[in-house]
């Protein structure tokens, strides 16, 4: 996770976030929805180069449901290689509903964990106080779920620390830093960088950033040893006025500026060999 | 209770889709996910309190709620 290891060559691992659960086909057609829909996206951005998927359900209307994600995660499973698996525990839901992110069979081998509550448009608060967030971390640890930990604003830091010093996590630290509007941190270099200053020793990190901040700021993660995560859970846009046609446009746009960077892609394979990710997929027993 | 601003659609007007899509009345548009969870008043979010939308249509009559047992 440093400049070094760029220039050293390093590799970077992509995550493909394919749809989240705040847009819908409303704000952009093209956002898949379906079991299958994503599936088939998270396929072909797997063939261009990403090793993780991070994943969200949705209803039969398009609504967020963390019930869907087993759904979700056959469909995956039974269209890509090898392409790592993780589940959202995040998002508006309750606990119960959260948490069924990290009950699916087999378990994912990696799950978001966020680090605290952020806001969204006028009422929206999601509900993630230290309790929740210490059950899940749990939970995961137990059944060999590598968290990536959440930080929507530099705040979130502080509870990474915290969470260390309780002994829930384990080297390396997986730290996904979160750059946008609202509550998140405010989307520039200068504060990417106050970010990676302030990370723990032993953790490896990741960067998301929404809109049109996701290119040039997941850029400069590669730069500064960081891995990347793009797609249309994060960005609905390829520029201004042009929606994306596919995940796969954002997977391709991003690999290729990393080429030309010198940075090359982390396999599957490669990812939980770095990220210490179990690689055993579970399955669900009593 | 589900907004009675809102039903679902399984077209546009002009593309037809999958599967039935949120639509609000109140404000004659498709809604997002994540809206949608607010019409259905899940995870606590209630329309009444939680939805500019509705306390305008409400207030300015811009919309005519579908009837109980329309939807
Ligand atoms: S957006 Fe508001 S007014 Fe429209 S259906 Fe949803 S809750 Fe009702």
């Amino acid at each position: 996770m440093t400049y070094e290891e760029y220039l050293d060559g390093r590799k970077v691992v992509l995550t493909v976030a394919p749809t989240g659960g705040v847009h819908g086909k409303d704000a952009n057609p093209n956002v898949p929805e379906q079991p299958e829909e994503i599936a088939a996206e998270v396929r072909t951005c797997e063939e261009r180069g990403a090793a993780i998927a991070h994943l969200h359900g949705r209803d039969e209307h398009g609504e967020n449901s963390a019930r869907r994600l087993q759904a979700v995660n056959d469909a995956v499973r039974d269209r890509c290689e090898d392409i790592v698996v993780q589940n959202t525990t995040g998002g508006q839901a309750t606990y119960e509903e959260r948490v069924q992110g990290i009950r699916t069979d087999p378990y994912p081998e990696m799950a978001s964990l966020d680090m605290g509550p952020f806001n969204r448009e006028q009422h929206i608060i999601t509900e993630h106080n230290r309790h929740n967030i210490e059950s899940l971390a749990e939970e995961m640890r137990e059944k060999g779920i590598k968290p990536e930990l959440e930080c929507f604003n530099n705040g979130h830091l502080n509870e990474v620390h915290r969470l260390i010093e309780t002994g829930l996590l384990e080297e390396p630290y997986y730290v996904n830093i979160i750059f946008g509007h609202g509550t998140f941190t405010m989307p520039s270099p200068e504060n990417v960088l106050n970010m990676i200053r302030n990370l723990p020793e032993g953790a490896e990190f990741n960067l998301l950033a929404v809109g049109r901040h996701q290119l040039p700021l997941t850029t400069l993660s590669a730069i500064m040893g960081g891995h990347v995560r793009v797609g249309m859970e994060d960005n609905l846009y390829l520029e201004r006025g042009v929606p994306v046609e596919s995940n796969a446009q954002l997977v391709d746009r991003t690999a290729n500026v990393l080429e030309g960077l010198g940075c090359e892609l982390a396999t599957p394979a490669e990812a939980r060999e770095m990220l210490g990710i179990g690689g055993t997929k579970r399955a669900i027993s009593g | 209770m589900t907004c009675p601003y809102l039903e679902y659609r399984d077209d546009d007007g002009e593309l037809e889709f999958d599967h039935e899509r949120p639509f609000c009345r109140a404000q004659e548009s498709f809604v997002s996910p994540m809206r949608a969870d607010i019409c259905n008043d899940r995870y606590d979010f209630d329309h009444r309190d939680h939805c500019e939308v509705f306390r305008n249509a409400e207030d300015g009559e811009a919309a005519t709620p579908l009837a109980e047992g329309q939807d």
